[in-house]
């Protein structure tokens, strides 16, 4: 197996071993059957039991018939075929024009000859792809029959569905027609990706998929389920304002990328400014804050056209356990996250959304994300509004604590006091060096900066901090784009304390506390830096034995759940049958298969 | 805290070693002073042996774990000192290894799985094959005790 190791015990398998074809995980359908077939072997050794489309399902989803097969919308072989001459007709043209489009005309017949063959071949392949692709949602399953040359039937269990999006780009918005991605969690593919049907299709099979998989829940827990009118469409949390979006994509701005720019300008001689813009060199620290604008200002410009099409009319919803949104300007996206699948929240503030308390809220989910960069599984649940919101907002999708931070102690920051105050002083040395051998600019000129050295110190310790709750642990980092992130204790895989050589002098540590959501790309792992030796302990032990504390708790609460599904669907049978006692055992199952889907959803 | 086997002591000295003879014979080469009586690639040998060994022994020194009642506690490290704790409830899957060298000195490490994403695999190296089976088969048996717990493990 070409994947990492402990991808091997993840839902792929489970997937596979349910699906009437193991190889139909390929995408484009290539690869021969054989070399899949000795990993399904493996596969199958581990006892991943699919689970029983269990008895009741028969009698529950009878209102959800199952359908006729489904196809794609007919325009998608229109927008394939163009997609694909798109793709493959500019090698053609490099090719041909490149090389033959001097021999005259009868090379030129040749030519349109080859292209008119070729777009036929294109057209030919697209429509046999749309005739032989169908799919259908069954009462437990969504069914994907497709494939041109070799034929593979898919059956995606929805229990193990954890998103269905629907991504539509300009394009598609223009004829009508989206793309509808099933994903289940863990793999960094689609499990299934319908391109294209309509619109309006896409925003119903995700409907339906959603309902039928709580009816598929419903039936296991039926306590659950309260109000099911609202159910449907969901109940808005969020939606994001004119002002907003504005202030949003205004407030957008990458302040290390300037603070960068300027570093590197300052370092450019001023007489390489006067030959551009021809000032005299008694100002000669003027073109650099000049300079230094113009690329912050197109810097900010960059980020506020990123920022609004990206966030133009966000709506966050919440359908039961599900978060839904739908956003873009251009593109637009819609998926949802699971509550249930968030391992982290974390708050981003930038020092101007702080200066005007606001913030943004994003989730993170365990490896997997819908339509961001499938590195990390972090997407945007509140893109911006007022702390005090979306403070209100992360508390109502999961009672999460308004954590009070405790800083780290002051010695941390006469550390970073020194620290800038020797990289001045290196800098300055530099200089000095480098002076007799070309003409750099005044080798003081970083020691000017020495007074700012203990205020960087002192906002760089200013936000930082930790906090240790009753089911939240939460840490701070960064002046300039301030992190917080804030996960239950449950959710904690490790923590890592670590102490460099250098931290050691100042009695200083680290601690990491780990979790499966983060992919350590973007440094948003939870991370108490330069907290004092004894503090570290503290946090160390502290979230290791909340864990095994919120753990228990946890455990205790589905045990009690269980019991109660148990009492009813007991009830159920006594009403039903008098001998209830041969089915139990059938039933003692139910909860254990839901157990082996939740830890395979990693 | 139960110390890694002497034997890894002796293949990382035996690695540090290897690199500062390495090193040591590259600037062989290198223009010796007359009058100096011992040449440059050994002074350089002899500099890195006593750097490298004094960080392997450290190492060595440093490198401890333990199996205690919720979780695998491991610490480490010489520059930047290291202390892990895994919990028994995350563990994934666990390896006994044996590379080549390992092999050859009659020892092999533990690989444990999480999913984690920066922890997500702790290795204890240096222990005798007979521990690291041992080990691997109690940390299973933790890790399945847990089992009704298991569909927390994210």
């Amino acid at each position: 197996m070409e994947n990492e190791p402990n991808e091997a015990t993840e839902p792929h398998e489970s997937e596979t071993s349910e699906s009437s074809e193991p190889s139909a995980r390929d995408e484009t359908a290539e690869t021969p059957e054989t070399e899949e077939v000795p990993q399904t072997e493996d596969e199958v050794s581990e006892p991943s039991e699919p689970p029983e489309p269990s008895d009741g399902a028969d009698d529950t989803s009878s209102p959800t018939n199952p359908t006729t097969p489904s196809k794609l919308h007919p325009l998608s072989v229109a927008y394939r075929t163009l997609q694909q001459i798109l793709s493959i007709g500019f090698l053609v043209f490099l090719f041909f024009f490149g090389g033959a489009a001097t021999e005259g005309l009868s090379a030129l017949v040749g030519i349109a000859l080859t292209v008119f063959v070729a777009l036929v071949a294109i057209l030919g392949w697209q429509v046999a792809y749309y005739r032989r692709f169908e799919y259908e949602l069954t009462g437990d399953t969504f069914d994907i029959r497709s494939g041109v040359i070799s034929r593979r039937n898919r059956e995606i269990p929805l229990r193990r569905v954890q998103n269905v999006d629907v991504t539509e780009n300009v394009l598609h918005r223009l004829i009508g027609i989206a793309q509808v991605n099933i994903e289940t969690a863990g793999g960094n593919v689609s499990e299934a990706s319908l391109r294209y049907v309509g619109a309006d299709v896409a925003r119903e099979i995700q409907r339906d998929v959603r309902r039928r998989k709580r009816a598929l829940s419903d039936e296991e827990t039926p306590d659950i389920e309260e109000d099911v009118e609202e159910g449907e469409r969901g109940r808005k949390l969020y939606e994001i304002s004119g002002r907003e979006l504005l202030l949003l994509s205004t407030f957008s701005i990458d302040f290390r990328l300037v603070a960068f720019a300027f570093f590197i300008l300052s370092f450019v001689p001023p007489e390489r400014f006067e030959a551009i813009e021809g000032v005299s060199v008694s100002v000669s620290a003027l073109p650099v804050v000049v300079l230094g604008l113009i690329v912050a200002f197109i810097l900010w410009i960059i980020g506020f056209g990123t920022s609004f099409s990206r966030y133009y009319g966000f709506v966050l919803t919440r359908i039961d356990d599900t978060l839904g949104y739908e956003r873009g300007l251009f593109n637009r996206y819609s998926g949802s996250i699971p509550i249930n699948k968030i391992q982290t929240f974390t708050l981003y503030e930038n020092v101007l959304k702080r200066r005007f308390s606001y913030s943004t809220l994003g989730v993170e989910t365990a490896g997997y994300s819908p339509t961001q960069s499938r590195q990390h599984g972090s997407e945007t649940a509140v893109p911006f509004a007022k702390k005090e919101r979306v403070m209100n907002l992360a508390v109502e999708i999961d009672d999460v604590e308004i954590p009070e931070f405790t800083l780290p102690p002051k010695r941390s920051r006469r550390r970073y006091a020194f620290r800038y105050s020797l990289v001045l002083g290196v800098l300055a040395v530099l200089l000095y060096v480098a002076d007799t051998v070309v003409s750099p600019p005044d080798w003081y000129l970083p020691l000017l900066a020495l007074p700012l050295a203990p205020v960087a110190a002192h906002l760089k310790w200013r936000n930082r901090g930790y906090y240790l709750g009753d089911d939240y642990v939460a840490t701070r980092n960064g002046f300039w784009n301030r992190t917080s992130v804030i996960l239950p204790y449950y959710r904690v895989q490790n923590v890592i304390e670590s102490s460099t050589i250098l931290q050691r002098r100042w009695r200083l540590a680290t601690v990491t506390i780990d979790t499966a959501g983060s992919s350590g790309l973007r440094s948003d792992d939870a991370r108490a830096v330069d907290v004092g030796f004894e503090d570290a302990e503290v946090i160390r032990e502290e979230v290791r034995d909340k864990l095994q504390e919120s753990l228990a708790e946890r455990r205790a609460e589905r045990r009690e759940k269980r019991r109660k599904a148990d009492e009813t669907w007991l009830d159920t049978v006594a009403r039903e049958s008098p001998d209830a006692r041969s089915e139990e055992d059938k039933h003692e199952d139910l909860p254990e298969d839901d157990t082996e889907g939740e830890r395979k959803d990693t | 805290m139960e110390n890694l086997n002497p034997r890894i002591r002796t293949v990382w000295i035996l690695v540090a070693v290897l690199i500062a003879a390495f090193l040591g014979t590259i600037f062989r080469a290198a223009p010796t002073d007359e009058y100096a009586e011992v040449p440059v690639g050994v002074i350089i040998f002899v500099v890195l042996l006593l750097l490298f060994g004094t960080y392997q022994l450290l190492r060595y020194r440093n490198w401890g774990f333990e199996v205690q009642d919720d979780a695998v506690y491991i610490e480490h490290g010489v520059l930047v000192h290291v202390k892990k704790v895994v919990p028994f409830v995350r563990i994934q899957h666990i390896d006994s290894r044996r590379g080549p060298v390992e092999r050859a000195s009659g020892l092999a490490s533990l690989v444990i799985y999480t999913a984690g994403s920066r922890g997500a695999d702790v290795r204890i190296p240096g222990l005798t094959p007979e521990r690291a089976d041992e080990l691997r088969e109690k940390l299973r048996e933790l890790a399945i005790e847990n089992e009704e717990s298991i569909e927390d493990a994210v």
